[in-house]
């Protein structure tokens, strides 16, 4: 007859396990307490700073490990990622001055890099070194723009001198060859978008237009099959001209997933869309927004814009009209200087956990607002304290992004179908936010 | 065609139609006019409109659509240039209500829109 | 007349928060060479349309906006001759001194009284909404030190002139 001792290993795990979340609590509560919970990287969105100096362009590779980007300067810096945060692996210093263009071919791992100083760079990664080819677009002016086309087999460069260089690699001479498309471009080229068919490509420009022209190459390319804009596509032929009426720069523009559709934005606050299955038909909306300088398709409908407003925004194009969507960046009230949460006495065995904000949560319940008043009293003595002033004069915008946002990119998924997206900006950082997520916590936001 | 505007207009001014009066003017502004002195006369007949005008000016405005809204900031700009006695102040306020209605994209379009008022 | 100032300094707060949006932007023009365009006004499409806020008659701010670069000019309220003199001092005391003040531009644009030059260096090192506030409070506080200069110019009139007349 064995004695029956219960088994309380199971019980003292238990007991332990709650204790254990019980002082987690706890600690959160007093850890919340004393310092402010750190709204920058939440579910929705991630912030990841690279210094003070604008962020001219950015580029990552295919599986989002690496991330090249230019600090306003003529260097070009590759990131690594690990764990949460890019650590610094290289700088690519051939450039003489100021980086205007990085793309960095998700298939070929190649990456190439252009600049003010006139030229251009194709890397290569050999071992853990990268290796520099120089092309010479045979541009007069600084260039302003680069883009690898889909296959990968030549890249176009937007430029100053009114002309658009197309380069492709010959094999024979094993250099890289430029050719020039220049009518009817009238001013700088700003940027550049290649159409899935490896063979057209739409430029936008400050000359007010946005063109898409052919960039066939025969030494590459096989005869394109006929798309939507047309089916003479010889090199340099202008397939459509659109102007949208207004006098804006053009500042960013983008094929749509199919190719069939293009979208662009101008310095008139205006988007706008032309749609060339039915028959280039061009449809522009202006509103009360700042200009945005750049703008992506997220789906074959959607698209998300961003700009001078520093808020990237979401536009659907149905047949007939584009629909302004919501902002992506909900301004939250800055939880830098406020005091989430009562004092520690308070923490009793009944402590309640909704006490502390969840993370994402915009709307907060009426027993915060209480907190909030008595944290912004704070905040009004403090710059009472430090600079003399009483009222909150607010040096940093409610927004993440405290400066312009210069360029929205594709972070996860395809132009198809995406799920997050990169914006870069003056104010050095980088945001990736989480399209689904956002979508399911602000009203009125819908990517389809 | 503008002296046809013109006449009309004088004449719904005076008979207090003042809304209807600012809607036609803003439509048929010569923009693409070559000839200086007809914009000139759309101008000074435009401020004779605003700075008459009676009525509630928030109304009138949300009534306006996009296009309306962009070409009235540009004439109170250029109403701006032209200061007389108290024109200013009146184009001050409707400055106000309209930038309500169309905000700084209105203003961005003043100032890249190719073609002037 | 107080009446309109305060929708005078929104009307130009808005229309500056307009204009500065700014890029980087490398000449057209000369290889390599980086210029404000508002100022060389090489090519015309890269100039905005220039735009001018009124108070009345004699208060005045042309903006001129262009894709990399911005000029602002202000007509300052000069009612009297001493009025006109203190301006004229007190902003060439400025302008000599423009190097400091960054944005502060060496020469005013003809029919103003003062110019400020702002490009794009300056925008992507300070905050856009800062530097409006600047000019805002520039265009408040001007007035401000010149009634305080013309009270202070008369008060020390009259001191001296009466120490003069003592003798008499």
């Amino acid at each position: 007859m064995g004695e029956y001792t219960p088994n309380t290993n199971y019980l003292n795990h238990q007991i332990l396990t709650a204790r254990i979340a019980h002082s987690q609590r706890l600690f959160n509560g007093f850890t919340a307490f004393l310092f402010t919970v750190d709204k920058s990287s939440n579910s929705m969105s991630e912030k990841h700073n690279f210094g003070i100096a604008p962020v001219t362009c950015h580029s990552f590779n295919r599986d989002r490990t690496g991330l090249a980007l230019s600090l306003n300067d003529s260097n070009v810096k590759i990131y690594k990622k690990s764990g949460q945060k890019w650590q610094e692996t290289d700088t690519l210093s051939e450039h003489g001055q100021r980086v205007t263009g990085i793309d960095w071919a998700p298939d070929s791992n190649r990456i190439v890099t252009c600049s003010a100083d006139r030229n251009a760079f194709v890397w290569m990664l050999e071992g853990d070194k990268w290796k520099q080819v120089l092309v010479i677009p045979r541009i007069n002016r600084a260039a302003t723009c680069v883009k690898w086309s889909p296959k990968e087999n030549k890249f176009a460069v937007g430029s100053g001198s009114r002309l658009i260089a197309i380069c492709y690699y010959d094999v024979e001479n094993n250099w890289w060859v430029s050719r020039h498309i220049k009518k009817p471009i009238r001013s700088t080229v700003t940027c550049l978008d290649w159409h899935p068919n490896n063979v057209l490509l739409a430029a936008g420009s400050t000359d007010f237009k946005c063109r898409v022209f052919s960039g066939y190459q025969k030494e590459v390319d096989e005869k394109p099959g006929p798309s939507s804009w047309g089916s003479k596509m010889p090199f340099g032929n202008l397939m459509a001209e659109f102007s949208n009426g207004g006098g804006g720069w053009v500042h960013s523009v983008s094929f749509s997933p199919s190719g069939d559709k293009v979208a662009w934005v101008g310095h008139d606050s205006s988007v706008s869309v032309a749609d060339a299955t039915m028959g280039n038909q061009l449809m522009v909306i202006k509103e009360s927004f700042l200009p945005f300088m750049s703008i992506t398709w997220v789906t074959e409908n959607s698209m998300v814009a961003a700009g001078y407003d520093c808020n990237p925004m979401v536009f659907t194009y149905t047949g007939s009209k584009i629909n302004m969507g919501a902002k992506l960046d909900q301004p939250q009230e800055k939880q830098s200087g406020n005091i989430r949460c009562s004092s520690i006495n308070e923490m009793p065995k009944d402590w309640n956990p909704n006490c502390l904000p969840k993370n994402g949560d915009s709307e907060d319940g009426g027993e915060e607002s209480e907190i909030d008043v008595i944290a912004s009293a704070m905040n009004r003595f403090k710059n009472l304290d430090k600079k003399g002033t009483g009222s909150d004069t607010a040096t940093e915008l409610k927004t993440q992004h405290q400066n312009t946002i210069t360029q929205v990119s594709i972070h996860t998924g395809t132009k198809g179908d995406a799920s997050k997206v990169a914006t870069s900006g003056v104010d050095g950082n980088v945001i990736l936010w989480d399209l689904k997520s956002l979508e399911s916590s602000i009203q009125g936001l819908r990517i389809s | 065609m503008l002296a046809a505007v013109i006449s009309k207009k004088s004449l719904t001014v005076s008979t207090d139609k003042y809304q209807e009066a600012l809607l036609l003017v803003l439509q048929n502004a010569p923009i693409g006019s070559k000839n200086q002195a007809v914009k000139d006369r759309a101008t000074s007949l435009l401020m004779r409109v605003l700075t008459s005008f009676k009525g509630d000016i928030d109304q009138c405005v949300k009534s306006l659509d996009g296009k309306n809204v962009d070409m009235l900031m540009k004439y109170i700009y250029r109403g701006f240039e032209m200061p007389t006695e108290n024109s200013s102040a009146v184009l001050l306020t409707w400055h106000q209500k309209v930038f309500a209605v169309g905000g700084l994209g209105s203003i961005m379009r003043v100032m890249t829109d190719r073609k002037r008022v | 007349m107080a009446a309109t100032l305060k929708p005078y300094l929104s009307a130009v707060r808005e229309t500056l928060t307009a204009a500065i949006c700014l890029q980087n932007f490398d000449s057209q023009l000369v290889e390599r060479h980086n210029k404000p365009e508002v100022e060389v006004k090489s090519n015309k499409e890269l100039l905005l349309t220039p735009v001018v806020i009124s108070r009345n008659e004699r208060e005045r701010v042309l903006i001129e906006g262009s894709i990399n670069s911005l000029r602002i000019s202000i007509a300052i309220k000069q009612a009297d001759e001493i009025e006109k003199i203190l301006c004229h001092k007190f902003t060439r005391f400025m302008m000599m001194r423009a190097e400091n003040f960054t944005i502060l531009r060496r020469k005013q644009i003809e029919g103003y009284d003062i110019s400020f030059l702002i490009t794009n260096f300056h925008t992507e090192q300070m905050y856009k909404h800062k530097l409006v506030d600047f000019i805002i409070h520039f265009m408040e506080e001007i007035d401000k030190e010149i009634n305080f200069l013309k009270l202070a110019v008369n008060s020390r009139a009259r001191i001296s002139a009466e120490e003069f007349l003592k003798n008499f």
